[in-house]
């Protein structure tokens, strides 16, 4: 039942990274509150947890006090720090409206076939929308990847923003970009929070989410792409566990299999393609 | 024992030792569909429930009986499978972080599903109940 967090790939990232070198205007901070050596390299998973999901908020903002800041932007014209004490006094109380007149560094309108949409880059917001109400403001919006976006960013908007609705607490809550030297697209983003009036009790984490694409290889440098080259581990051949009643596939350690009737179940070695072409489709668990 | 979880749209519970998300529509509506049963419910659940309308113990499950409620955040059902008469579905229709799932799937294991409703709730948009059946 309990799914591995962090990929046990054992390449690290070996890169120096820097911040954008925009200071954080509430808590002062400019360093990492972790050490990027211990975070994987991308492989199978939108997240990694860091410092044990513990966050780093200073004492004196553990307030009942609502607040939002944004860094300015850098030299370079990059997004730095976004901090807020969400309540929900800063939530919208109105749709979002057009973003598109924002163009962050990095920016490319590129498409592929492989990412769902589409369009590989979002504007993405460092604090969501569905949080503070931030529409078009350039130093809260990033090339961010689709993948980031909605796999990676958006379920922890969505858990904060939902208990926020549901106990009228506040959520300390802080967005990083993390950018290589003087790369215009961020290498991923460190989102912290923690509520307030329980202590944590309700929302507690740290994670770093990667802004990659599965199958688009991405030059952070400019924002150019590519479609990384035959032989993905997805077209290879792996285990997989089938439903022959529901068609569906899964992975061997899918908590879906646990359960499964042993009359429809068929252990199989091969594609994933192979499988969708015979009328398979992919267990939205675990993702296979 | 009927068992009632809260489930986001890939099934998943907790995420760092804490629920994904509630709801007291849920929460009333779980009420309501226990009435005349007890509904058991682990210590980590009291912040949800009047004290008065539930029996809160770290084994519930086992402590349950035929006919009982258990609403279950944190504990994996397969070890009490053969005991499940029903399973009770809220889903989120929302996608959050998770690290703990639920590991008894019914349409994975061939349950029947026997009703389907959906509902707004306080701080969700649409929430969705189902009953399955073994």
């Amino acid at each position: 039942m309990k799914r591995t967090a962090i990929s046990l790939c054992t390449l690290l990232f070996l890169l120096t990274l820097v911040l954008s070198g925009c200071p954080d205007p509430e808590s002062g901070t400019t360093s990492l509150s972790f050490s990027l050596d211990d975070v994987p390299a991308f492989s199978d998973t939108p997240y990694v947890v860091l410092n044990d999901n513990q966050p780093d908020f200073p004492e004196e903002d553990r307030t009942t006090n609502s607040f939002e800041s944004y860094s300015p932007l850098d030299a370079l014209g990059r997004c730095g720090v976004a901090y807020a004490n969400v309540g929900v006094d800063l939530m919208p109380t109105e749709d979002r409206g057009d973003i598109g007149q924002v163009k962050p560094t990095g920016w490319h309108t590129v498409k592929y076939d492989i990412v769902d949409g589409k369009y590989l880059y979002n504007r993405c917001h460092l604090i969501g929308y569905q949080l503070t109400g931030e529409n078009a403001n350039e130093e809260n919006l990033i090339t961010g990847t689709r993948y980031m976006n909605v796999d990676g960013m958006l379920p922890f908007e969505n858990m904060v923003a939902d208990y926020v609705q549901e106990t009228e607490n506040h959520v300390l809550y802080r967005v990083t970009p993390i950018f290589e030297g003087d790369n215009l697209v961020a290498s991923g983003v460190q989102m912290e929070a923690w509520s307030v009036e329980d202590s944590g009790e309700g929302i507690c984490f740290n994670v770093y989410c990667y802004n990659s694409q599965p199958g688009v290889t991405i030059d952070y440098a400019t924002g150019e792409s590519w479609l990384t080259e035959e032989g993905q581990p997805e077209t290879e051949e792996a285990d997989y566990v089938l439903n022959t009643s529901s068609k569906k596939f899964h992975l061997p350690d899918c908590s879906g299999v646990a359960s499964m009737s042993e009359s429809n179940r068929q252990d199989y070695t091969g594609s994933r393609e192979e499988l969708i072409a015979q009328g398979y489709s992919p267990c939205g668990i675990c993702n296979p | 024992m009927i068992a009632a979880v809260c489930i986001d749209d890939s099934c998943g519970l907790q995420f760092n030792h804490r629920r994904q998300s509630r709801d007291r529509v849920v929460t009333e509506d779980l009420l309501q569909s226990a009435k005349g049963h007890p509904l058991w419910i682990a210590p980590i659940s009291q912040t949800l429930f009047p004290e008065e309308r539930v029996s809160v113990a770290t084994d519930f499950l086992e402590q349950a009986g035929e006919g009982d409620w258990c609403f279950v955040e944190d504990q994996p059902l397969l070890p009490v499978l053969s005991r499940l008469e029903a399973v009770v579905l809220y889903r989120w229709n929302r996608t959050y972080p998770a690290d703990f799932y639920l590991d008894v799937i019914p349409w994975e294991a061939g349950w029947r599903l026997t009703s389907r409703e959906e509902f707004p709730g306080h701080s969700h948009k649409l929430i969705t109940k189902e009953v399955y059946l073994p």
